[in-house]
């Protein structure tokens, strides 16, 4: 337990420096004015370069105790932990509407797996999984603009500002973790199926119902390690999907500095997202140990 | 249900040439300009509306269909060419490349692949390099080559505990022999369904990439104000994209259609992909 962990926290810390060394290439321009018409822009590129830019880092991290300020003139820090915070709004309950209802909806999918609803359940589901979230997202934004134009009362699509603007990213980003998850659950239980205890379980006479629930108990492994793999999905649509919401969150602003060539600001709203992929692994790992145990006895 | 997935495999095959005639046909009704200010919205005259330099956007994703797959094409063949050995190798351990592997999906699993690419597509040297379009596949392709290689490094992990295998080990073939003979042949049919399940999973990535501003056909022009700019000149979908954060509140309904291609495209391959699987199910079953 405390050793996987440790060395789940070793895996971190080098991706966490990897990360860093990627970040910190060489990518910035030198202007030359050679005269008023002519200017030269030339991006040097060399070994001595990126050395000096790593130590750059390393001392302005040593000699400002944190991150430092940010150009607004208000610590970096701060200021990434005001976007993560909006971009959490919209992490967790992704993340939690996936795994939960993913593995409730798989149960279901199970369930009925020989009615026509569950077929069709199974059916939906392998389309709508192949459907980019980015386009679920412009489609229901066409959809609304679309109605609005026949008489649906105005609101705000875009935004952060509103309580209800995290709603539509919500739902074109978990779509798919969600049904990842559906579909996930619903083979790991028909991989269960073929185990004697189900058989034993028929034989003294448990209904369906009561034998779902015992072969969900024996999934629980597989399905806790889908859980790093729906956060990164999350994680990784997320940029996209706040910048065509709007939605001034951790993510648009990481692109945003990404472009922009801030890797400080880019470095302090990548490591909450790093440290939130940390979280789900060790979490997910202890959930798996706590609930397999429990199984034993 | 099965009904269904056999209509599926059998028109699944088809679906891409379908895409594929009509790009000849409506090659004639081209480009064509209005007094009117251009971002028309969907109309009779054009159904899927026009661009803001006033193209029919259905002809423009019907002409930039053959780019558009040909780059996602490219891509993940490039992938697999790389992948495929890489996998060989780890599978064996040789010169620790199995390590290099999982430290590589360890990165993976932590950052999203988009961000990684983003930071490696603006480095100076592939930015200016006249090969810039070369390049730019190449780490595209590089990004999602480790969850591959380590697809099959775990289809050959399997394979390798199967007697035909010792056999040949003990009949003394040479590893590469091995490698080709005793080893690809069974993998051609798996590496075929990865292969374009793969396709689907570029598209999408090349959709989000157009987001984000970077294409594989860009150009590296210097703007008036001595700045250095990235300019298209394609007409391939994700290019349709990168207005995209403007569009969306006004016409919305150019990212609109050019990401409806791309899911129908994704949608295809995926069909596809689900048809060759049970079809070669199907096929191993019988022997």
């Amino acid at each position: 337990m405390l050793q996987s962990i440790l060395k789940s926290t070793g895996v971190f810390m080098l991706i966490i420096i990897g990360f860093i060394l990627i970040l910190f290439l060489p990518r910035e321009k030198e202007l030359t004015f050679l005269s008023a018409f002519q200017i030269e822009a030339d991006y040097p590129f060399s070994f001595e370069l990126y050395v000096e830019r790593i130590e750059d880092f390393t001392g302005h991290i040593l000699t400002e105790k944190g991150l430092g300020e940010a150009r607004t003139g208000r610590p970096v820090s701060d200021e990434a932990g005001i976007f993560v915070a909006r971009s959490l709004k919209i992490v967790l309950p992704a993340f939690m509407v996936s795994m939960l209802l993913g593995t409730l909806m798989g149960a279901v999918q199970f369930y009925r797996r020989t009615k026509f609803t569950g077929k069709l359940q199974n059916f939906l589901s392998w389309m709508f999984s192949s459907i980019p979230d980015f386009f679920l997202f412009i489609a229901i934004q066409y959809l609304f603009i679309l109605m609005m134009q026949h008489g649906l009362p105005h609101f705000k699509l875009y935004g952060h500002e509103n309580w209800y603007s995290f709603f539509l990213p919500l739902i074109s980003l978990s779509l798919f973790p969600f049904l990842h998850m559906s579909r996930f659950t619903s083979a790991a239980l028909e991989n269960e199926m073929g185990e004697e205890y189900v058989r034993t379980a028929y034989a003294k006479g448990l209904g369906h119902f009561k034998a779902l629930l015992h072969m969900l108990w024996n999934c629980w492994s597989p399905i806790m390690n889908q859980a790093q793999l729906v956060m990164l999905y999350i994680l990784s649509s997320l940029p996209i999907i706040e910048k065509l919401a709007g939605y001034n969150g951790a993510g648009k602003e990481l692109l945003f500095s990404i472009s922009s060539n801030d890797e400080i600001k880019a470095l302090s709203l990548m490591l909450p997202f790093l440290f939130i992929m940390f979280l789900t692994i060790i979490l997910s790992q202890t959930a798996k140990l706590w609930l397999v145990q429990k199984e034993r006895v | 249900m099965l009904l269904l997935l056999l209509a599926i495999t059998f028109a699944g095959p088809y679906l891409p040439f379908v895409d594929r005639e009509l790009t000849t046909i409506t090659y004639i009704l081209n480009e064509e300009k209005k007094p009117v200010i251009p971002p028309y919205p969907p109309s009779e005259d054009y159904i899927l509306g026009t661009d803001k330099s006033g193209r029919d956007i259905l002809s423009l994703i019907i002409l930039g269909a053959k780019e558009t797959i040909l780059l996602v094409a490219c891509i993940t063949v490039l992938r697999y060419v790389l992948a495929i050995p890489l996998s060989f190798l780890a599978h064996k351990k040789w010169l620790g490349t199995h390590l290099l592997l999982k430290w590589l999906n360890g990165l993976l699993s932590y950052i999203p692949t988009i961000i990684i690419i983003m930071l490696l597509a603006m480095l100076p040297p592939f930015l200016l390099s006249e090969y810039r379009p070369l390049f730019l596949l190449l780490i595209i392709a590089l990004a999602e080559m480790p969850r591959a290689a380590e697809m099959i490094k775990l289809e050959f992990d399997q394979i390798s505990f199967k007697e035909y295998i010792y056999g040949g080990i003990a009949a003394g073939a040479s590893p590469y022999r091995l490698f080709r003979i005793y080893y690809l042949p069974l993998l051609y049919s798996k590496l075929l369904v990865y292969m374009v399940t793969d396709l689907g999973k570029v598209m999408f990535l090349l959709g989000q990439l157009g987001f984000v501003g970077i294409f594989i056909s860009q150009d590296f022009v210097q703007s008036m104000t001595g700045d250095w700019q990235l300019v298209n000149n394609s007409i391939s979908w994700p290019m349709m994209m990168m207005k995209a954060f403007e569009d969306i509140r006004g016409p919305i309904w150019i990212p609109f259609f050019s990401a409806f291609a791309m899911t129908y495209a994704i949608l295809t391959f995926n069909i596809f992909a689900e048809g060759l699987k049970s079809f070669f199910t199907r096929k191993v079953r019988y022997i």
